[in-house]
C-alpha cells in the first residue's frame, strides 16, 4: 500500500494553500506532518481524505486517486479530523454502531466489528456513556475507533494529540504503534514535535503551502544540520581533551562539563568519525563518544520561517 | 426472554435493521434519549388534556349543540399544530446547526452515506416523530367527533393535512440549517423562517376551519385540498433536493438534482394545467403557474451566477460522452454558464407555454389575465436577467478578488439601487408629492417589480430589452469559453493534473 501526493495544489482565490506538494509514503508507516497554523496541512489532509478537491495534482491511494475516484478512495482511508465528536444523546456504542452502519456493515459482522474496535481503542468498559461526557482523551479514542470500523489502510490524522494530558497522549501513542505494526500507513499532524519524533518514522516540513524538507527522521535529524554535537568522556585528562580539542581547527564550540567534554564539530558524520580516531591516536582513553542529534523542533525552527497566508 | 432477544435469535432484527437508513436509526435514537423531545409530548399531551377539559366545563348547555365537537376540534388542532410547527422545525433544524458546526457532516461524507440519504434520514426521522406527536393526540381528536358537529373522515384528511405542512416546514428548517452562512446571519433566517411559519400556521388553521364547515363533499374543497397538496408536495421535493444540494462537497455537481426536479415538476404540473385548462375552459391554473415558475426561474439565475465557474474534475469526469448527452448536460450540470444558460432557456419556455395557450384557447376565461401576468412576469425575469449577469461581469472584471459565490450580492446590491435611484431622484428633484400617481411610473424604470404599471410597459421593456442585448453580447465570450472547456473537459477529463511522483518520497528502508 503506497500513497502518494503528487504535484498537489489548492489556490482560495489568490491564496495558494497548497502549492505543488509531493511526498509519499508507505503501509506500516507513520510519517509526521509538521508545519505552522496555515501551512497547508489540513487543506492536504483534507485532499487525501476526499473532503476537498484540488486544483492540480493529485492524491493516490494504491493507484485509486483521492480526487477522481472517490469513492473507491473512501475505502481505503480514515480520517480522524481535528474536532472531537459532539453528537448529543448518543452513547460510545450508538455513535460507533451508526458509522459502521453508515460505512455498510450489516448485522452480526457489524456487531463484532464494532465490538472489536472498542476492545482495539480501550473503549469497552465506557460504552454505554454518552458522548458528551467523555474527556478530551476519551473522545480522541471514540474519534479513532470511528476511523477504524471499515479497516482503512491508510490513517490520517489531523492535530490528535492537541489539547490531550500526558496519559492520553502516551496511550494514543502506543495505539498508534500498534497500528502501525498492523500494517497501516498512518499520516498525522501535530504541533507536538517531541512526541512525533519518538512515534514517526518518516516526516514532512511544510510551510506556506510548500514542503520544506521531508524524509525519514533519523535522515531529518542529521541532514538537517550541518554540524554535530559530540559528548565525550574519557579515563583520566579532560583538562588535556578540553584543550586539545580547543586547539582543533574544525570544532567551534568545546564546554567542560564534569566528567564529560561536549564539542561541536563543523562536517556531518565523516568528520565525527575522523575526531574519534584522532582522539584515540592521540592517545586519549574515550570511554564514551556519543553524538547528541538535533530534535525535531530545533529542526523545525531551523527550516521555518513561521510564515502563514 | 425480551422482544429484542427474540428478534435477535430469530434474525429479524438484522434483516429489518439493516434496511433503515442509518441515519433515521441515529436520530430516532437521540431523540427518545432526549429530554427536549419528552418534555414537549408531555407538554403538548397535558395542554390538549386540559384544554378539552376546560371547554367542556365551561361549554355548559351549548357542549349538546351541533357544531361542539367541530369547535372543539379545531381548538385541539390549533394546538397541536402550534406546537407541530415549532417544536419538529426547531429541533431538527438546531440539532442539525448543531452538527453542521464541526465536521460531523464531513465525516459522513467519507462513509458510503449518499447526500440524498443523509438528508431523507433527517426528513424521515422528523417525520416519525411528527407521528407520534399527532398519534399521541389522535384520541383527543377522534373524541369530539363523539360531541359531535365534525365527522370522522374530515378529521382524519384534516390532521393528514396539518401533518403534510409541519413536514414542509421540517424540510425548510433543514435547508436553512445548512445554509452556509455564519451564525448570527442564520439566525437571522431562522427567524425569518418563523415568521414564514406563522403564516404558515395561520394558513393552515384558517384553511381546516373553512374546509371543515364546508365539509369535504364539494367539489371546490377537493381542488383546494388538491390545489394545495400540490403545492406543498412541490416545496417538499424542492427544499429537499436543494438541501441535498448544499450538503453534497463543493466539488460535486450540487446544481444537478435541484435542477432536474424542478425542470420535472414544472414540465408535470405544466401538462396537468394544460388538462385542467381544457376541462375547465378557465385559464387560471395556467396562470399559477406561469408566476410560480417564473418566480422560480428568475431566483435560479442569482443562483446560477453564483455557482463555480469552471466545473471541477469530479463534475467533468461525469459529463456523458455522447454529443446529445453532453449537449442536454450542459443545461443541468453545475456551472455558472450552464445555470444561466438553463434558467434563461425555462423562462423563455414557459413564457412560450403560455403565449401558445393564449392562442391556442383565446376563448377560454382568464384569457387577459394570461397575457397580463405573462407580460408581467417576462419582464421581471428579464430584469433578474440584467442585474445579475451585470454583477457577474462587474465580478470577472472589476472585483476579482471576490469569490464567485457572492455574485448574487453584487446583482442584489445592483437591483436595490437600480430598483430604487431613479425613482428617489425623481421624487427629490422632481415631484415632493402625489409620488404614488401613475404619471410619475417612468420613474419605476429599474424596477422589475414595477410592471402593473401598464402605462410605461414600453418603457419598461425599451430599457431592460436593450440592457439585455448589451450584457449578453459582453458576457458572450466568457459563455462560449465555458461551453468551450465544457466540451473538451469531456474528452480529456482523465488524469488531469496527475504527474510523478516527486523525489521527495520516503522509503520503508529508510525509515
Amino acid at each position: 500500500m503506497n500513497v502518494e501526493i503528487v504535484n498537489l495544489r489548492k489556490h482560495f482565490g489568490a491564496t495558494r494553500a497548497v502549492d505543488d506538494v509531493s511526498f509519499a509514503f508507505s503501509s506500516g508507516q507513520i510519517v509526521g506532518f509538521v508545519g505552522p497554523n496555515g501551512a497547508g496541512k489540513t487543506t492536504t489532509m483534507r485532499i487525501l481524505a476526499t473532503l476537498d478537491e484540488p486544483t492540480a495534482g493529485d492524491a493516490l491511494i494504491d493507484g485509486v486517486s483521492a480526487v477522481e475516484e472517490p469513492e473507491s478512495a473512501r475505502q481505503l482511508v480514515g480520517y480522524v479530523p481535528d474536532s472531537l465528536p459532539t453528537h448529543r444523546d448518543m452513547s460510545v456504542h450508538e455513535y460507533l454502531d451508526f458509522f459502521a452502519r453508515a460505512y455498510g456493515l450489516k448485522g452480526a459482522r457489524r456487531e463484532k466489528v464494532v465490538e472489536g474496535v472498542e476492545e482495539f481503542t480501550g473503549l469497552t468498559e465506557i460504552r454505554d456513556k454518552m458522548l458528551v461526557a467523555l474527556s478530551k482523551g476519551m473522545k480522541q479514542r471514540v474519534s479513532l475507533a470511528r476511523a477504524l470500523l471499515h479497516d482503512p489502510q491508510v490513517l490520517i490524522m489531523d492535530e490528535p494529540a492537541a489539547g490531550l494530558d500526558p496519559r492520553a497522549r502516551i496511550e494514543l501513542r502506543e495505539l498508534l504503534r500498534a497500528l502501525s505494526s498492523q500494517g497501516k500507513a498512518i499520516l498525522i499532524s501535530s504541533h507536538i514535535l517531541t512526541e512525533l519524533a519518538e512515534i514517526c518514522h518518516a516526516a514532512v516540513i511544510i510551510e506556506r503551502g510548500t514542503v520544506l524538507m521531508a524524509g525519514a527522521i533519523g535522515d531529518l535529524l542529521t541532514d538537517g544540520a550541518s554540524r554535530r554535537t559530540v559528548l565525550i568522556r574519557a579515563l583520566g585528562g579532560q583538562e588535556t581533551l578540553y584543550r586539545e580539542l580547543l586547539e582543533t581547527p574544525r570544532i567551534r564550540k568545546v564546554n567542560l562539563a564534569g566528567e564529560e567534554v561536549v564539542a561541536e564539530i563543523d562536517g556531518d558524520d565523516q568528520a565525527c568519525c575522523e575526531l574519534l580516531a584522532e582522539l584515540v591516536s592521540h592517545g586519549h582513553r574515550v570511554v564514551e563518544f556519543k553524538q547528541q542529534r538535533a530534535n525535531l523542533e530545533e529542526i523545525f525552527m531551523t527550516v521555518t520561517k513561521g510564515e502563514t497566508q | 426472554m425480551t422482544a429484542e432477544s427474540i428478534l435477535k435469535e430469530s434474525g429479524a432484527r438484522g434483516g429489518f435493521g439493516d434496511r433503515i437508513n442509518p441515519i433515521v436509526v441515529k436520530e430516532l435514537r437521540q431523540a427518545v434519549q432526549s429530554r427536549f423531545v419528552i418534555a414537549t409530548l408531555l407538554t403538548l399531551l397535558s395542554i390538549q388534556i386540559v384544554a378539552i377539559g376546560i371547554y367542556i366545563l365551561a361549554s355548559g348547555a351549548s357542549l349538546f349543540g351541533f357544531d361542539a365537537g367541530r369547535q372543539a376540534f379545531l381548538m385541539l388542532f390549533s394546538i397541536l399544530q402550534s406546537i407541530g410547527m415549532i417544536f419538529a422545525p426547531l429541533y431538527t433544524g438546531a440539532r442539525l446547526v448543531a452538527e453542521r458546526s464541526d465536521t460531523n457532516v464531513d465525516l459522513l461524507f467519507i462513509t458510503t452515506i449518499k447526500p440524498r440519504s443523509i438528508i431523507a434520514g433527517k426528513m424521515f426521522a422528523a417525520m416519525t416523530l411528527t407521528a407520534l406527536i399527532y398519534s399521541a393526540c389522535m384520541p383527543f381528536m377522534t373524541f369530539t367527533y363523539f360531541l359531535r358537529g365534525i365527522d370522522l373522515p374530515s378529521i382524519f384528511i384534516s390532521l393528514g393535512v396539518g401533518f403534510v405542512v409541519v413536514i414542509a416546514c421540517v424540510q425548510a428548517a433543514v435547508f436553512v440549517a445548512l445554509i452556509p452562512v455564519g451564525r448570527a446571519l442564520k439566525v437571522i433566517f431562522g427567524l425569518v423562517a418563523l415568521i414564514v411559519f406563522g403564516v404558515a400556521y395561520f394558513v393552515t388553521v384558517f384553511g381546516v376551519s373553512d374546509l371543515v364547515a364546508r365539509g369535504f363533499v364539494t367539489r371546490v374543497s377537493w381542488q383546494l385540498v388538491v390545489f394545495f397538496g400540490v403545492l406543498v408536495v412541490f416545496l417538499i421535493g424542492l427544499f429537499f433536493v436543494m438541501s441535498v444540494a448544499l450538503i453534497m462537497p463543493v466539488a460535486s455537481n450540487r446544481a444537478l438534482p435541484v435542477r432536474l426536479f424542478i425542470t420535472a415538476a414544472w414540465l408535470s404540473t405544466g401538462v396537468a394545467a394544460l388538462i385542467n385548462i381544457s376541462i375547465e375552459k378557465d385559464q387560471r391554473v395556467l396562470i399559477a403557474w406561469l408566476v410560480a415558475f417564473e418566480i422560480v426561474f428568475a431566483m435560479a439565475i442569482f443562483v446560477a451566477v453564483s455557482e463555480r465557474d469552471r466545473p471541477g474534475r469530479r463534475v467533468l469526469r461525469s459529463i456523458p460522452r455522447s454529443p446529445l448527452g453532453r449537449a442536454l448536460a450542459f443545461f443541468f450540470f453545475s456551472g455558472a454558464a450552464n445555470g444561466l444558460a438553463w434558467a434563461s432557456v425555462m423562462v423563455v419556455l414557459t413564457l412560450g407555454v403560455a403565449v401558445a395557450c393564449v392562442e391556442l384557447f383565446s376563448t377560454h376565461r382568464n384569457t387577459n389575465d394570461l397575457i397580463d401576468s405573462a407580460k408581467w412576469m417576462g419582464g421581471m425575469c428579464l430584469y433578474f436577467f440584467c442585474y445579475a449577469t451585470t454583477g457577474a461581469l462587474l465580478r470577472r472584471r472589476l472585483f476579482s478578488r471576490v469569490g464567485t459565490e457572492l455574485t448574487w450580492l453584487i446583482g442584489a446590491i445592483l437591483l436595490a439601487v437600480g430598483s430604487l435611484a431613479p425613482f428617489l431622484t425623481g421624487y427629490i428633484v422632481f415631484f415632493h408629492d402625489q409620488w404614488w400617481s401613475e404619471d410619475f411610473g417612468a420613474w419605476w424604470v429599474g424596477n422589475p417589480f414595477a410592471w402593473g404599471n401598464k402605462g410605461h410597459r414600453v418603457l419598461y421593456a425599451s430599457v431592460s430589452g436593450v440592457w439585455a442585448v448589451h450584457v449578453a453580447a459582453m458576457s458572450l465570450p466568457w459563455f462560449f469559453k465555458r461551453c468551450e472547456d465544457f466540451q473538451t473537459g469531456a474528452t480529456c477529463r482523465k488524469g488531469g493534473g496527475t504527474g510523478s511522483v516527486s523525489d521527495l518520497s520516503i522509503d520503508q528502508e529508510a525509515s
